[in-house]
């Protein structure tokens, strides 16, 4: 009877309940879809961080990643390459040679990393094929080895599909090689300073550059089912490596790891800003529906009901109240988060400055299960916490004075 | 039998911080079954001494005995039950819950106590049906009028079989006819079941009807008189 009383003194005042069940819905779905697009975006910068440029786990030689030593090389690599693309849980590996050159071409240089793959288990793991935007991958066969360079290096060295660059670097044996490419594809990603920085060549054509060793590779990059398990999988493939380095994708980049952490962080604390905003409302409105009931709080006191039960009586009104304006504004933030959930949601116009920073310009949301479930907690908390000085109030009521207030 | 005994019983308010003595030493016996009237000019603390009566306030000095249970010896939680359990009340002002039917309300109080629906259901049916509200018990209070309201009320402070009913002015927001039903339905209830009544009022057809009255005037009482 409690239950029932509470949840009809909510619409004792429809207007009023009305009011705040319509602001509390509006600031969840605010806060949901706010979450959800930045969830989105984030889910969008991890996705292409793994699926472009780093894979879900690499294997170095200890301290490459600190030195960027060419000479410090997985030996047996086509060996663990071969064992490690057996486990279960990886769906492709490919080997990689890295190099930090300086490039020259008709209209300029500059440095960048130019990675040597082999096309056939390359494309198995990243996805820097399908983003030629000009031309083609390496599969392209002609006189001069080919070189895939990104839209921002192509526009600033003034590149073209069929332009001839040089590359020069230092060798294994420290001597200085100079060879050219000729550009057979430009990609475009979402992160405009890799696109400006990372080159990409036939693995034989810089193994010969460098001058390394058969059977010898800088990295191995690893593709698993699922990139969330990468830490779960690491112990397997550290077992297949023996005493090269693996590394999941969140410690090779842990502003990546930061960047998910934070951003959790921030959209709770964007979350907990809204329901604070909102926890005025509802005092102000559990402490009018008090003070405007004061001769039934007496009454209620008088006919036996204790000070518990109406304490829980004004808690209940406030959760009922704030749950029935957080459950609508979930519902109307999951129903909107879906749709834009497979349509994208476009920011071409701040497209330069998100590719900055690695973000996509075209945001599909994304929305956790247990974001949701946290929310609602939230919810309910704050509908306990609004109700506890009005609440109060009511109890200080002296049920004499109280029945006959006019 | 007593069911209340009331010994030297003071009540002092403090109204800009000057004390008013609002029940001054009254001793006061009911017995089981009357039908009292406490009268006196308005500030002559006849609703003070209902609310201390009734628990609803403490007393300054003096006991209060409720069937051999002295009251002022309660804690607040305590004396809630005890009411719940002991103590029937009807305000001025109905005081009945307006989102609740006239049975839900009624029946409101037994849900405190803890009764089996079934039960529940039986006893406002019944009570409602006694107050002669056994067709109106699904309406809510505003689909009453102030009679009917008050009628509800009584039903209610029937409800937990309370061993005395405490009515504060309760035909004082009511017309003629609607108070001439009123105290003829109480006066019945007290002569078929031996339900003991306590009013205080200013109201003359309410004294009339009372088989005792007992006058307070300055928070003493001045007279009490018992008719047959």
């Amino acid at each position: 009877m409690i239950w029932s009383i509470a949840w009809r003194n909510v619409w004792r005042n429809k207007l009023r309940s009305l009011v705040m069940i319509a602001a509390i819905a509006l600031g969840l779905f605010a806060g949901v879809f706010t979450m959800a697009f930045m969830q989105g975006a984030v889910d969008a910068r991890i996705e292409s961080a793994t699926k472009t440029e780093l894979a879900h786990l690499q294997v170095h030689a200890p301290e490459f990643l600190v030195n960027n030593d060419i000479a410090l090389k997985i030996d047996n690599a086509d060996e663990i390459l071969g064992n490690i693309a057996a486990l279960d849980s990886v769906v492709a590996a490919s080997q990689r040679l890295i190099a930090e050159p300086f490039i020259m071409a008709a209209h300029g240089t500059g440095g960048g990393k130019l990675i040597g793959v082999v096309p056939e288990q390359e494309k198995k793991v990243t996805d820097i094929w399908e983003k030629i935007v000009d031309g083609a991958y390496l599969e392209h066969d002609s006189r001069m080895p080919p070189v895939v360079v990104g839209e921002k290096l192509a526009k600033r060295l003034r590149l073209k599909v069929g332009t001839r660059i040089n590359v020069q670097m230092v060798d294994r044996h420290g001597n200085l090689s100079v060879k050219g490419y000729r550009v057979s594809g430009i990609y475009r990603t979402t992160n405009t300073s890799y696109d400006e920085s990372t080159l990409f060549v036939k693995f034989k054509d810089l193994q010969a550059q460098l001058g390394m060793e058969e059977n010898s590779a800088h990295e191995i990059a690893i593709l698993l089912e699922n990139g969330d398990e990468a830490s779960a999988v690491k112990p397997s493939i550290q077992k297949v490596a023996g005493n090269y380095e693996v590394q999941t994708w969140k410690e090779i980049s842990p502003e990546m790891s930061l960047l998910t952490d934070s951003m959790d962080q921030y959209m709770y604390v964007f979350i907990l800003i809204i329901l604070l905003a909102l926890c005025f409302g509802i005092i102000n409105t559990m402490l009018m529906a008090v003070l405007e009931r004061v001769k039934e709080i007496g009454m209620l006191m008088a006919v036996g009901m204790n000070r518990r039960r109406i304490f829980f009586m004004i808690i209940l009104e406030s959760v009922l109240l704030t749950v029935s304006g957080g459950i609508l504004g979930m519902l109307i933030g999951s129903v909107v988060t879906k749709f834009f959930e497979t349509r994208p949601i476009n920011l071409a116009m701040f497209a330069q400055g998100l590719e900055e920073y690695g973000f996509a310009s075209q945001i599909y949301t994304s929305l956790r299960g247990e974001t949701l479930i946290t929310i609602g907690i939230l919810v309910i908390i704050t509908g306990v916490l609004s109700a506890v000085w009005p609440a109060r109030k009511a109890l200080k009521l002296n049920p004499a004075e109280a029945t006959r207030t006019e | 039998m007593k069911i209340i005994e009331i010994k030297n019983l003071k009540k002092t308010y403090e109204d800009n911080s000057v004390p008013v003595h609002a029940v001054n030493g009254v001793d006061l016996s009911i017995e089981e079954g009357e039908f009292t009237a406490i009268v006196g000019p308005s500030g002559s603390g006849k609703t003070t001494l209902l609310n201390v009566v009734g628990g609803l306030d403490d007393a300054t000095e003096g006991t209060v005995i409720i069937d051999g249970m002295e009251i002022n010896t309660l804690s607040s939680r305590k004396l809630t039950d005890f009411r719940m359990f002991n103590i029937g009340f009807v305000f001025q002002a109905y005081n009945l819950i307006p989102v609740f039917t006239a049975k839900e309300n009624v029946e409101f109080v037994m849900h405190l106590q803890g009764a089996k629906k079934a039960h529940r259901e039986a006893r406002s049916t019944e009570l409602l049906k006694a107050v002669g509200l056994g067709e109106m018990m699904d309406r809510r209070p505003s689909k009453l009028s102030g009679g009917q309201q008050q009628r509800v009320a009584v039903a209610r402070a029937l409800a937990s079989k309370p061993k005395f009913v405490l009515a504060d002015e309760p035909t004082a927001n009511l017309d003629s006819k609607s108070t001439e039903n009123l105290l003829d339905i109480m006066e019945q209830l007290n002569k078929n079941e031996n339900i003991t009544f306590i009013f205080s009022t200013h109201d003359q057809r309410v004294v009339n009807k009372a088989r005792r009255v007992v006058t307070l005037e300055d928070g003493k009482v001045k007279s009490d008189e018992k008719r047959e």
